[in-house]
């Protein structure tokens, strides 16, 4: 009885919430608290590819953990040979301001070195159209929103949101995203450079559930102004892996993988 | 001794193989390169500074929560023939075990923060065959050890023990052009090492904190000076100069931290070294002082794929006397400039060290570019400047280089 009680009051709630006007805080909100378990490790393949059609290619192994609002990453490069074995520990943390803590561990010198948490947000990750702040985990509040136009994109009704950055040295002057509306996942972001002129654009495929999570399998982000994109793909995706934060430290980092 | 080693090597073995793999599988990782590098004197006679090929393979085989690695050089040298040949360069065995590993057999070991610079990081000896222009991942010597380590959560504590210690390689072939010649006569004698017993072995620990906005820890260490010192003396019969290497019980205390500030990190280590043989003048007996090392050091991370980085290291002999070929206080200064083109593919790249006692200077400067995702090709310039101290040896090898680099 209780359980049904609760189910029922779970369904008003989700009625009750899709009913009302969300504004653009809100749907970017319920995009970043999608969930998606309290750890999580995935394969990713990362396709740079020129607008001569000539290919690199990048592969790595990635683990994170959920602490409260923050989260723990462990990055592992398997490929190409010159990088393997190359790892990344990330403590992201969700509060405005606060630097992330990072090391990078270099298997050839069999050292890790404390790097900086704010430098590389607006860098290039590895060289492909993503930055750093791109693969990461952006405060909610780091952006202002606006909720521009619903619309149909692809078969799927979408909210169009705006975000203008709070901080003028971000590499981008806006973005635009469309949010499908059953799922809250982003299909498809467009950015914009400091002259307001279209930069890059980000399209999201393959949508699917894994193990009850909503989960995206392919982004490819192109430069339109270079014609040069970045295909990643992501594979053997598991979430709730029984680990523990033991995982994301130093010690770990240099026994690899 | 021996057996005592010989006997843990044995039973870890064994635990190999007799342990049930959670997965059912033994897990193999291979990794390595084949490479060439070969350098030209900058100068006249404009002749080969170095000519070598090579080809590295590491082998990781695992099972359950015990690891066995093998890393090996096979070498060829076209000008120094007694550098060919095949090295295993670390080959260890770990065991995990709750929050504990055990680590025995030939392995690189790593301390500090300093970099390329020793102050709290010597446990691996270095190779100079080629003095610095090599890459600083190919200049450390693995050690024979037994290494246990603890971590919990942000804290480890690292304990070894080393039974026969390694020391400096350095170049005394003639054939060499970077062999360490004090005259245009010289004579050195090469030291035995110190023998297998545990009286003479290394041992020491080190316990780290890794925390938000901060990296800390302290380390004591037994050890010798692996960098020789000479005892030099003149033979008035053959006219010639004799340096004897020595090598002297030593400890070392020491300390490093790194914070990171914003785009900043900055690092310190502090190394105190007790009973440090000293570098004597000519027909002088060998001094052992204490000395106190310090470095002080800033990464700079800008952006847009530039990366700058400056230390400063300072070193205070006390209780010098006119028997001791060494300044009282005496500084070295690195240099680090890099910079990604292209979408990562070109790196440009140099690194400088500055004697600031001496006024001498050597750089490297390196443009290595990523023909596909296998093959890098680099090229490079040595430069040595110097009138004197460390430098002033080799201010006729200045150098240009290319290295041709598959990874696999």
């Amino acid at each position: 009885m209780k359980k049904a009680f609760l189910t029922l009051a779970a369904i008003l709630t989700a009625f009750s919430l899709n009913a009302q006007n969300l504004s653009g805080r809100d749907i970017i909100k319920k995009v970043k608290d999608n969930p998606n378990g309290e750890t999580r490790y995935a394969k990713l393949d990362l396709v740079l590819e020129k607008s001569n059609g000539s290919k690199r290619e990048r592969k790595v192994e990635s683990w994170a953990m959920d602490i409260g609002e923050d989260t723990k990453t462990m990055m592992f490069f398997t490929y190409p040979g010159d990088v393997k074995g190359t790892g990344f520990l990330t403590w992201n943390y969700d509060e405005i301001g606060k630097d992330d803590d990072k090391w990078l561990y270099m298997p050839a010198l069999k050292k890790t070195r404390r790097i900086s948490g704010s430098s590389s947000k607006t860098d290039y990750f590895m060289g492909t159209d993503f930055t750093y702040d791109d693969m990461g985990d952006r405060n909610v509040d780091e952006d202002e929103h606006k909720l521009l136009r619903e619309e149909n994109l692809e078969g799927f009704d979408c909210y169009v949101v705006e975000s203008v950055p709070k901080d003028k040295r971000e590499i981008y002057s806006k973005k635009i995203s469309w949010i499908r509306k059953d799922c809250f996942m982003g299909i498809k972001v467009e950015f914009y450079d400091k002259l307001g002129k279209l930069h890059r654009v980000l399209n999201v495929s393959d949508i699917k559930k894994i193990q009850g999570y909503w989960t995206r399998s392919k982004m490819v982000m192109e430069n339109v102004q270079t014609k040069h994109k970045t295909i990643l793909t992501f594979s053997d995706m598991k979430y709730d892996l029984k680990i523990d934060q033991e995982m994301f430290n130093v010690t770990k980092l240099e026994k690899g993988l | 001794m021996k057996n005592l080693f010989l006997l843990i090597l044995m039973i870890i073995s064994v635990n190999v193989f007799s342990q049930e793999d959670k997965d059912g599988n033994f897990k193999l990782k291979v990794k390595g390169f084949a490479d060439t590098y070969h350098a030209f004197r900058y100068e006249k006679p404009n002749d080969w500074m170095s000519s070598r090929s090579r080809l590295r393979t590491e082998f990781s085989l695992s099972h359950s929560n015990t690891e066995v690695f093998f890393s090996s050089n096979a070498v060829y040298n076209s000008l120094i023939s007694s550098y060919s040949g095949f090295k295993i360069r670390e080959l260890y065995i770990c065991q995990s075990f709750s929050n504990f590993e055990l680590r025995v057999g030939r392995q690189i070991i790593t301390w500090g923060v300093a970099d390329a610079l020793r102050l709290a990081d010597i446990i691996s000896p270095m190779d100079y065959s080629e003095f610095l222009a090599q890459d600083y991942d190919d200049i450390r010597i693995p050690e024979t050890a037994i290494r246990l380590k603890f971590s919990k959560n942000a804290f480890s504590f690292d304990i070894l023990a080393i039974p026969v210690i390694e020391t400096f390689e350095l170049p005394f072939q003639k054939d060499n052009p970077w062999a360490i010649s004090l005259t245009a006569n010289d004579s050195i004698i090469k030291a035995k090492k110190p023998d297998f017993k545990i009286e003479n072995s290394e041992f020491g620990g080190r316990f780290s904190w890794f925390l938000s906005g901060m990296d800390f820890s302290v380390c004591a260490l037994r050890t010798f000076n692996k960098m020789p010192v000479f005892a030099l003396n003149f033979d008035p019969i053959k006219q010639q100069l004799i340096g004897k290497e020595h090598f002297s019980r030593m400890t070392m205390i020491g300390s490093d931290i790194s914070i990171p500030v914003s785009k900043f990190v900055i690092r310190g280590e502090l190394a105190i070294y007790f009973n440090e043989a000293q570098q004597p003048n000519l027909n002088a007996e060998i001094y052992n002082k204490n000395s106190i090392n310090t470095l002080l050091g800033v990464d700079i991370y800008p952006g847009g794929d530039w990366n700058l980085s400056f230390q400063y290291s300072h070193k205070r002999i006390n209780g010098i006397n006119n028997m001791i070929n060494a300044y009282r206080n005496s500084g070295t200064a690195t240099v680090r400039v890099s910079k990604e083109l292209f979408r990562n593919t070109l790196n440009i790249n140099t690194f400088a060290y500055i004697d600031v006692t001496s006024g001498g200077i050597y750089d490297r400067t390196s443009f290595d570019y990523a023909l596909n995702d296998i093959v890098h090709i680099s090229l490079g310039f040595d430069y040595f400047k110097a009138d004197q101290g460390i430098f002033k040896l080799y201010d006729k090898n200045s150098e240009i280089w290319i290295k041709i680099k598959a990874s696999f």
